[in-house]
């Protein structure tokens, strides 16, 4: 019975750039656009980073600076779970006295899961208990960087020069003082609002090119190679000692073949993410800045605005044979909604999955507003809606039951139906135009979206 | 057969009268066993040693193998053993007939009857391990896909745990009399 409630076995369609099929607890509404949004027509913004398990925030600037990585915590390079620090009480020589020993902490490296400890890769105990950890530099660090410098100065230089020409161009019509006036004015300035003004200017030029020129060696190939070792295909593998390739590719940089060499590496930060409608801009999702905290300021999110459709239950479906489904309706809002739902007509060019035909109720169904203190409240009232025994099972606060027909038309698979559903929607973001009105300003407009349901087997 | 509870507790142990214990057990010195675990030798007796940790709801059973009828006649008693400093953990269910020192069996783990743990073993949480085989010392088994990997060194004696509990126990629980491991055990 659980797996009816899965989300899953209900998809809203969203019309975006692509036709996407989501459960409506994975989707935004943008209020401003009246419209489904997907995680796939909405621009994804990285809004702050932090450690997982220290929690620290990090700003992006330093973020980037570390690698995205968080300074005080470890992952353990065997199972990836994060590392703890233990301490043991070694006796070391005092020193004033070298005969008498005081016992001093030493730390060491733990994992809860693996049992990995850093004693394991031959890594000393430290006596901080934090910061004394260092990751393993990689031999060609050096020349990775230079290699990286030398680059950006000649992306940089060809920048200019693809500029100067255009400039050059232009140079009978624009004289030199006449753009340096007039700032932001000219096409080409403000196509490089990222780059330092500076660079565009004859002046400035000349200073670039006296800039230091970086030169690289270029790679040298060898023609030797250090030849394997003898007994290469005639040692017994260990199997223990062989890294898997997820514990080799964790560290791209030594990728080493044996566990004795798996150094730990600082943990990755994860990071909050805000999400912008790419029509009007608007922001649908904005988490809060507190790495501990959940909630969001903005959140936009579809299950707060559109009624949910959810399957009760589903009797025996047989071929040809017309069955009822039991689904249910959940009105999100306050106010009261009225919903009505229609059959995908005849080559609607959404309704491809379809298996069965589905006879939906005719009559408009009407929700009850979302009322918090209802559950509180004994002495109810009933709600004086009229519903038709056939169509409405039950009605209970802002949700209803309801049937509808499927008759399956294939006799085999999975039987799936599709149905238009339709109802208003009361747009509270909506500006006052005007303040002299004394009815609520708030219209509704009427939403269509297109709804599929995945109702399983035929009975056998 | 082997239906009289005759359990042998060195002194020194600490055994509470909540543990079940049936069959023919004997419990080392300093061994901690906790309310509600449950060593049974329906197949055989058992042979516990020195420093051991058992703890709540752990089954240690010498069982029958599953194809035999226990009415048969030709089948000889097999002796499980355990050796010192072993700790199993809460919920653990262990079978394996030999057990060497130091291991660590962690909660909820199943080691079957075909297993031979020698020393400084870790099997992790949940981790069931029914192969034939015996499994090297200092191995780690861990994850839900029981992968191994070995460690340098094998996993401390939980000493401090162990006195703290043969401090701490006697507040709270009644103890097993202890009974000098010379008597023989009577059958039945």
């Amino acid at each position: 019975m659980a797996t009816l409630l899965q989300p899953e076995k209900v998809l809203y369609l969203v019309r975006g750039e692509k036709k996407i099929r989501v459960p409506l607890s994975q989707l935004y509404f943008c209020r401003y656009c009246s419209e489904l949004r997907s995680l796939e027509c909405v621009s994804h913004e990285v809004d702050s980073h932090f450690c997982p398990s220290c929690l620290e925030n990090m700003p992006s600037a330093e973020a980037k600076l570390k690698k995205n990585r968080c300074a005080n915590c470890f992952d353990c390079p065997c199972c990836m779970h994060t590392l703890s620090t233990r301490a043991t009480n070694i006796p070391a020589p005092l020193p004033d006295d070298p005969t008498k020993t005081t016992m001093k902490k030493a730390y060491y490296l733990a994992c809860g899961f693996c049992r990995w400890t850093s004693r394991d890769v031959g890594m000393a105990d430290k006596s901080v208990a934090s910061g004394g950890w260092q990751e393993p530099e990689n031999p060609h660090t050096q020349r990775i960087n230079k290699l990286i410098e030398y680059y950006q100065q000649l992306a940089q230089r060809e920048k200019l020069e693809r500029d100067r020409k255009k400039l050059a161009r232009r140079r009978p019509f624009m004289p030199q003082a006449f753009s340096e006036k007039y700032g932001l004015g000219t096409r080409l300035q403000r196509q490089r609002s990222g780059a330092p003004i500076s660079a565009l200017y004859g002046l400035s030029l000349k200073e670039g090119e006296d800039q230091k020129e970086i030169t690289i060696e270029p790679a040298q190939a060898l023609d030797e190679v250090e030849p394997l070792p003898e007994d290469y295909y005639t040692r017994p593998v260990n199997l223990p000692e062989v890294t898997t390739l997820r514990q080799r590719l964790l560290q791209p940089d030594f990728q080493p073949a044996g566990a004795s060499q798996l150094h730990p590496r600082h943990k990755h930060l994860l990071m909050k993410r805000s999400l912008r409608c790419r029509k009007c801009e608007h922001n649908l999702s904005k988490p809060e800045f507190n790495p501990t905290s959940i909630k969001f300021k903005i959140q936009l999110v579809a299950v707060s605005y559109i009624p949910e459709v959810r399957i009760m239950s589903i009797p025996n479906l047989r071929h040809m044979k017309e069955s009822q489904v039991l689904l249910t309706l959940t009105n999100p809002v306050e106010n009261i909604t009225h919903v009505s739902l229609y059959t995908c007509e005849e080559e609607d060019p959404d309704d491809i999955n379809s298996t069965a035909k589905v006879l939906v109720p005719s009559k408009e169904l009407v929700l009850a507003g979302k009322d918090a203190a209802a559950e509180y409240d004994e002495l109810a009232e009933p709600q004086g809606f009229q519903d038709d025994p056939d169509v409405v099972t039950f009605r209970k606060s802002n949700k209803i039951g309801f049937f509808i027909k499927v008759i399956p038309q294939r006799e085999e698979g999975d039987v799936t139906v599709a149905f238009k559903l339709r109802h208003d929607f009361r747009n509270l973001a909506a500006p006052i135009r005007n303040t002299e009105e004394v009815e609520a300003t708030s219209e509704a407009i009427w939403l269509t979206h297109h709804v599929e349901l995945s109702l399983g087997p035929l009975a056998t | 057969m082997f239906d009289c509870s005759h359990v042998k507790i060195a002194a020194g142990a600490v055994v509470c009268v909540e543990s079940d214990i049936r069959g023919d057990v004997t419990i080392g010195a300093r061994t901690v066993v906790h309310p509600k675990a449950r060593i049974i030798a329906e197949a055989g007796p058992i042979v516990i040693g020195e420093g051991n940790l058992i703890e709540e709801q752990a089954l240690i059973i010498n069982s029958f193998p599953e194809n035999i009828l226990p009415d048969a006649e030709d089948i000889e008693p097999k002796t499980m053993s355990i050796g010192f400093n072993n700790v199993f953990e809460v919920g653990c269910v262990s079978q394996a007939l030999k057990i060497g020192d130091n291991n660590v069996i962690e909660s909820k783990a199943e080691v079957g009857r075909s297993v031979i743990l020698s020393s400084g073993c870790i099997v992790g949480a949940c981790c069931a391990v029914n192969t034939c085989e015996v499994i090297p010392e200092n191995t780690v088994i861990y994850g839900s896909e029981c992968l191994r990997r070995v460690q340098t060194e094998r996993p401390q004696p939980q000493t401090l745990q162990l006195d703290f509990l043969m401090k701490i126990l006697p507040n709270y629980h009644h103890l097993k009399k202890t009974v000098k491991a010379s008597s023989t055990p009577a059958r039945s």
